[in-house]
């Protein structure tokens, strides 16, 4: 799998639909939502590139291609690729931490106290108006809502919870046909989708025990050989099979077990010798059911059977146990006072038809997939963890990199600094978003990148090793492409210094700016001379310790870095629905693009970010006929003048989760734009067997 | 597997229900539920093209369940109302009528269906919170201490099955057989927990439904060569007689040996062996003074041999459905192993008797307290007779759904009616702020409301076949028909003589109007203070939580319907 991963499949066609779906899927899979965006947002992003590949991203770069021209078309592509995966590690991180975060809402105003309901409805809402019909949106989000209260003990982590009631959900919900939708509700303890085989009712605190195994002993086991030699032994041995399960049943009789949960199915012996020691039984329990009671009760299943004298330690108690009818069928219905982790309730789902409990049944285990994801805080220092391997060699590569290209302006010094480049760069983004504040100019700077380039070039020297190392990493990696992962987890690291200076949202990005207007219009060497300072200090401390230090003469910094610094993304973090996020990504990448200098990362920026308006496109445009202009216009006017963005609907939702789903896109367009050829054969790559299939071929 | 086919993609229709196709068959499907509902509906036959059997009827879940639809919308339907069947037995074509109705008349007012979907809910909702509001007029209190209003709901439900071919003794006779059957079935002494018992349909066809009759306790078909020589039976005293009810095989076949291997010696019979512990198990019963022996499966032929010498009588194979209410009316245990049998495990029978009934002999076990018993049902021919079977245990169970909310509604398409002039007086008196709430304009939510009442009022025209004329009353609401070919001179009130649930008479000076024709709206009332009322005359009730649920049903999958703007199919 070096530089072109080949697919190898039947339908060409259908291929990259194939590998569309199947990312999309697992995207779904694994955040519980976005499957629809994920579609409509990858489609129109390569549209955009290819669009972006016709009008030639690069000199080197082929037109769009076409049969028989793919030798030529890959380069271009890949190139695309790998921009798109350095766009991702530099560029969307840095955006959507730093650029957006100022706008993040956080689902817990009170950091010590749980989610509150009205906030956590909103986001239910939110989540369920794109997978379930308008009618029942409220009644579920309250049902959600009430589920999610009742299961959660007080005041402990909720994430333990969440993390159970999305590995069980199968077995903690029941599916009832032929009622209306509004008969849903969420009961106290489990239902187990079985009926007693024995019922004996009990009241009080019930004893219960879990099984696996078939409890009657059977005359011979697998590998043993019985030898009967008597009729008259037969006869013993198959007495003393009763005689012992009676013995097994007045066993538990005597240490109070109630009720015995079997995995196995048992035999007619065992339910008649239980229901005669007033033991109620349910067989057949699927293993998942079993699970979810061994975690909620403590226990694990009994199985020494050898030793009937001893004490049961392994039961567990329940409030009670009794059949329920729900719908035309009989269930088990057990409670437990539960675990620190959950409180024990189940959610009946009613609907006229199974593809309406399927439906709503599926929207709610997603949006508890979605609930675990929101409260999930998300660390950066992580996230370099388990990427960065080897940081030495990558920054060798990365000297070595630059180095041995050749590009138009380089600047040898200035590469000694490379761990200098995102404090430049951030400048970069102030002064471009200052100039553009200036110049009025909202979308089009995106394509006279060269002017920009050249404006801070001329005033400042700095801007120049970020430039050169941009223009370097694609000839670079394609020649030397096994430093591509490290390249980028060195500026992912490198990247916290740079936070330092977003964060802190008034008076200091203000003074910024003035030096880089100041910069701009004289052109003197006064920036020069307070950037580097700032260079050094950071140099020292990234040396000294990898925690970050604020600068030592911007107090005002200090607050910020301690909220900010250790958290990519805070739990809990979230924007309004309605194409918020779109929005302010849209912006800041357009903004970002206008004063980035590298030509290919500006216009695949670019291009992401007009992918992104076809999402609020879509939702606006289904509303009234010019909602999405209107929208577009007040959301980019309020952001310029530092207002608050429009806010027609009232839902909200999680920020990690529509960040997921961008990189994900980000990762399947790169998968498809790696792959050149598409070879159509007639059976599985592997075949192991190839008896029968070489004769049937 | 080594080879792979290539997929067919998805079939993929936008805006299904403008289908010509779709709309065809579900006009199809919408005029063959009509056509069958109430007293008078016309009857269908079901038959395979192949020969066979041929079914008439004209009820829903038969009906459902043979028509096999093909079309997803079609599927959607008809599952929906089967479930809603499935759980309440009654009121399954009010509910597919219903949904069709709706779908007809919303589809016909052309606006989004997300606003439909949310005026219909809001409209449903003033349904729902006035059924089950005290000041609602179409329900009744439904007293168990007269079996006038219980004679009422189960008549209503078997004459609306005209295909079981009743006359009017017959149907109050099955009735008065049904309200006994269930009476039976309620337990003596009602504890906290109560656990209704179980009545058992005996079938004997091509007989007069006036044979028909129940029985408390129950009854075991045997051969007739068994009868003779069983009595007399063994006693425990006069009046019991000790059972012991086996649910495993007493045939001697080898039980389960495990996974491994049983090696038997040559000269060991393990036959043999088995039959000399059933003999031992037969001591064992005729030691503990057993009278009866009932096996679910088998008994081997000498041990029955052996329990006949001793003077109890042994019945197997008598299948699993009758094992519960044996072992609920005799309080034994089903017994499945045979050493050491527990002395807890026998139950008691008051007494057995023999019963024979045209060609069929039968053992009537009669036990202390009645929970079980068994309701021998005739009929003349085996189509009358499955579709009778079907009614009554929809009478059944609607009096078991009675029994846990105590109403019932007005009958005769009167609800309905009355219903919609409810709805249309309530929506002309809404506020204006329902509909900023609701997100749309008071016309929209005027065009939605009409086409509700005209669906609730338009099945209450299905319940007249024949070219009748269908009236309405300006103060109660109900209903009203009038046969065809009336003098055109002539008075309504003349012509009317009871309203469909038989509450109003043309006595009472009031003024009517043809059914769907615009009227303005008016506040239904009530038309007693009393809500138990027994009116002798009244003619039709329906089980109030069943057309409840109907309701609701029929509401929701018709926005589901409605709602659906594309069908993907797969194809493979």
């Amino acid at each position: 799998m070096h530089s072109w991963i080949k697919i190898i499949f039947l339908p060409t066609q259908l291929v990259r639909n194939m590998v569309m779906v199947a990312c999309a899927c697992a995207h779904q899979a694994a955040t519980g939502d976005g499957a629809k965006t994920f579609v409509i947002f990858l489609s129109s992003l390569l549209q955009g590139l290819l669009m972006a590949l016709g009008k030639g991203v690069a000199a080197t770069a082929s037109p769009v291609p076409r049969r028989g021209q793919r030798g030529n078309s890959c380069i271009g592509r890949k190139e695309i690729a790998q921009s798109l995966v350095a766009f991702q590690t530099r560029v969307l991180d840095q955006v959507v931490t730093q650029d957006l975060g100022k706008h993040f809402l956080s689902a817990f105003p009170h950091r010590t106290a749980g989610i509150e309901r009205p906030m956590l409805e909103s986001i239910f809402e939110a989540y369920l108006c794109g997978r379930i019909g308008r009618t029942h949106l409220k009644f579920l989000s309250q049902l959600g809502c009430d589920y999610y209260y009742l299961c959660m003990p007080c005041e402990t982590g909720s994430n333990e919870t969440l993390n159970f009631v999305n590995d069980c959900f199968m077995e903690l919900h029941t599916a009832v046909t032929g009622l209306p939708v509004s008969s849903s509700r969420v009961l106290d303890g489990l239902v187990l989708q079985r009926d007693f085989v024995a019922y004996c009712p009990a009241d009080g605190d019930i004893r219960m025990l879990i099984v696996t195994d078939s409890i009657l002993p059977a005359l011979s086991a697998s590998g043993v050989e019985f030898i009967v030699n008597t009729q008259v032994q037969y006869q013993a041995s198959q007495a003393w099979i009763s005689k012992r399960t009676e013995a097994v049943m007045k066993y538990l009789q005597n240490h109070k077990v109630k009720v015995l949960l079997s995995r196995a199915k048992q035999e007619e012996m065992v339910i008649y010798y239980a229901k005669l020691s007033g033991i109620s039984v349910v067989h057949c329990l699927s293993p998942e059911e079993v699970s979810l009671l061994c975690r909620i009760t403590g226990i694990s299943p009994f199985r020494y059977w050898d030793n009937i004298h001893s004490e049961i330690t392994e039961t567990a108690t329940a409030k009670f146990c009794r059949p329920i009818l729900l719908g035309s069928k009989r269930y088990v219905h057990l409670g437990f006072s539960g675990t620190s982790a959950f409180r024990p309730h189940c959610v009946i789902l009613c609907g006229p038809v199974h593809g309406v409990t399927e439906q709503h049944a599926s929207a709610f285990h997603g949006a508890f997939k979605m609930l675990q994801l929101l409260f999930k805080a998300v660390d950066q220092t992580d996230r370099c963890k388990e990427k960065t391997e080897h940081p030495n060699k990558s920054s060798d590569a990365l000297g070595c990199s630059c180095h041995s290209a050749t590009p138009q302006k380089f600047k040898t010094e200035d590469v000694m600094h490379s761990s200098d480049k995102t404090t430049d760069q951030q400048l970069n983004v102030i002064r471009s978003e200052r100039e553009s504040q200036l110049t009025d100019s909202a979308m089009g700077t995106g394509e006279n990148p060269a002017f920009v380039q050249k404006d801070l070039q001329k005033s400042l020297n700095l801007a120049v090793p970020i430039t050169e190392i941009e223009n370097d990493k694609f000839p670079g990696l394609t020649n030397k492409s096994p430093f591509l992962g490290e390249t980028e987890n060195l500026h992912l690291k490198y990247r916290h210094p740079s936070e330092i200076q977003v964060k802190g949202e008034s008076k200091p990005v203000v003074s910024n700016q003035h030096i880089c207007k100041v910069a701009t219009a004289v052109a003197g060497n006064t920036s020069t001379e307070v950037v580097p300072r700032h260079l050094s200090t950071i140099k020292d401390c990234w040396k000294e310790s990898s925690e970050l230090v604020p600068f030592e003469d911007e107090s005002s910094y200090k607050s910020s870095v301690q909220n900010y610094s250790d958290l990519f993304i805070q739990a809990g973090s979230v924007l309004p629905v309605g194409g918020n996020f779109e929005i302010l990504l849209h912006y800041y990448l357009c903004n970002y693009a206008k004063q980035c200098q590298q030509s290919k990362i500006s216009i695949i920026s670019t291009v992401i970010a007009d992918a992104l308006l076809s999402i609020p496109e879509i939702l606006y445009r289904t509303e009234r006929g010019s909602g999405f202009p209107k929208f577009y216009l007040e959301a980019i006017s309020a952001l310029r003048n530092n207002q608050p963005l429009p806010r027609p609907q009232k839902g909200l939702e999680s920020v990690y989760c529509k960040y997921l789903l961008v990189a994900s896109v980000l990762h399947c367009v790169t998968k498809l734009l790696s792959v050149d050829l598409i070879i159509g054969i007639k059976r599985l790559p592997q075949i192991t067997e190839a008896n029968d299939s070489e004769e049937d071929l | 597997m080594s080879r792979i086919e290539a997929k067919k993609p998805s079939l993929c229709t936008s805006a299904p229900l403008t289908k010509d196709t779709v709309s065809h068959s579900m006009s199809v499907l919408s005029g063959i539920l009509k056509s069958c509902y109430g007293p008078t509906g016309r009857l269908k036959q079901l038959h395979n093209g192949m020969g066979g059997y041929v079914r008439t009827t004209s009820q829903s879940s038969t009906l459902l369940s043979g028509l096999s639809a093909t079309h997803p919308i079609l599927k959607v339907l008809t599952a929906s109302v089967q479930n809603h069947v499935s759980r309440f037995s009654d009121c399954g074509l009010f509910a597919a009528i219903l949904c069709c109705n709706l779908l007809e008349n919303f589809q016909r007012i052309k606006l989004l269906p997300c606003t439909v979907a949310k005026i219909s809910r809001h409209l449903l909702s003033l349904c729902t919170d006035y059924l089950k509001s005290e000041a609602c007029a179409c329900r009744i209190l439904v007293d168990f201490n007269s079996i006038e209003t219980l004679l009422c709901l189960v008549r209503s439900v078997l004459t609306s099955k005209p295909a079981c071919m009743l006359n009017k003794t017959e149907a109050d006779y099955i009735g008065i057989l049904v309200i006994k059957a269930f009476l039976l079935t309620v337990p003596n002494n009602v504890e906290t927990n109560v656990a209704l018992g179980k009545c058992i349909i005996v079938p004997v066809k091509n007989k007069r439904v006036m044979d028909s009759t129940v029985f408390p306790g129950l009854l075991i078909e045997i051969p007739e060569l068994q009868m003779a020589r069983t009595f007399p039976i063994r006693r425990v005293s006069s009046s019991s007689i000790k059972i012991a009810l086996f649910c495993i095989s007493l045939s001697g076949d080898h039980s389960s040996t495990g996974e491994g291997t049983v090696v038997v010696h040559h000269g060991v019979s393990l036959e043999l062996a088995e039959l000399d512990q059933l003999l031992n198990l037969g001591k064992q019963l005729v030691n503990d003074q057993v009278g009866l022996v009932v096996c679910q499966k088998v008994i081997h032929p000498s041990l029955k041999q052996y329990l006949k010498e001793h003077h109890i009588i042994a019945v197997d194979r008598v299948g699993l459905s009758v094992m519960e209410p044996l072992s609920q009316m005799t309080g034994s245990k089903p017994i499945a192993a045979i050493y050491s049998l527990s002395p807890s495990c026998y139950g008691i029978l008051k007494d057995l008797r023999t019963e024979n009934f045209v060609s069929k002999h039968f053992l009537h076990l009669i036990p202390n307290d009645t929970l079980v018993c068994s309701l021998i049902l005739c009929n003349r021919n085996e189509t009358a007779w499955d579709e009778l079977k079907v009614a009554c245990q929809t009478a059944e169970h609607v009096l078991q759904l009675t029994v846990k909310q105590p109403l019932a509604l007005l009958g005769g398409g009167c609800t309905e009616t009355h219903l919609a002039s409810y709805v249309k007086y309530e929506v002309f008196n809404l506020p204006t702020s329902t509909f900023e709430s609701l997100d749309c304009s008071q016309a929209q939510y005027q065009l939605v409301a009409d086409a509700f009442c005209h669906s609730l009022e338009s099945i209450a025209c299905c319940l007249e076949h024949d070219n009748g004329e269908i009236l309405t009353d300006a103060v109660y609401g109900h209903f009203w028909s009038i046969p065809s070919g009336f003098p055109s001179d002539a008075t309504w009130s003349d012509l009317v003589s009871k309203c469909g649930c038989g509450m109003h008479s043309n006595q009472q000076k009031l003024k009517w109007m043809v059914l769907r024709n615009q009227h303005s709206p008016f506040t239904p009332q009530s038309c007693c203070k009393d809500p138990c009322v027994k009116s002798p005359d009244l003619r039709a009730l329906d089980c109030f939580v069943a057309k409840f649920s109907g309701l609701q049903v029929a509401v929701e999958t018709a926005n589901l319907i409605l709602d659906l703007s594309y069908i993907i199919e797969d194809q493979n």
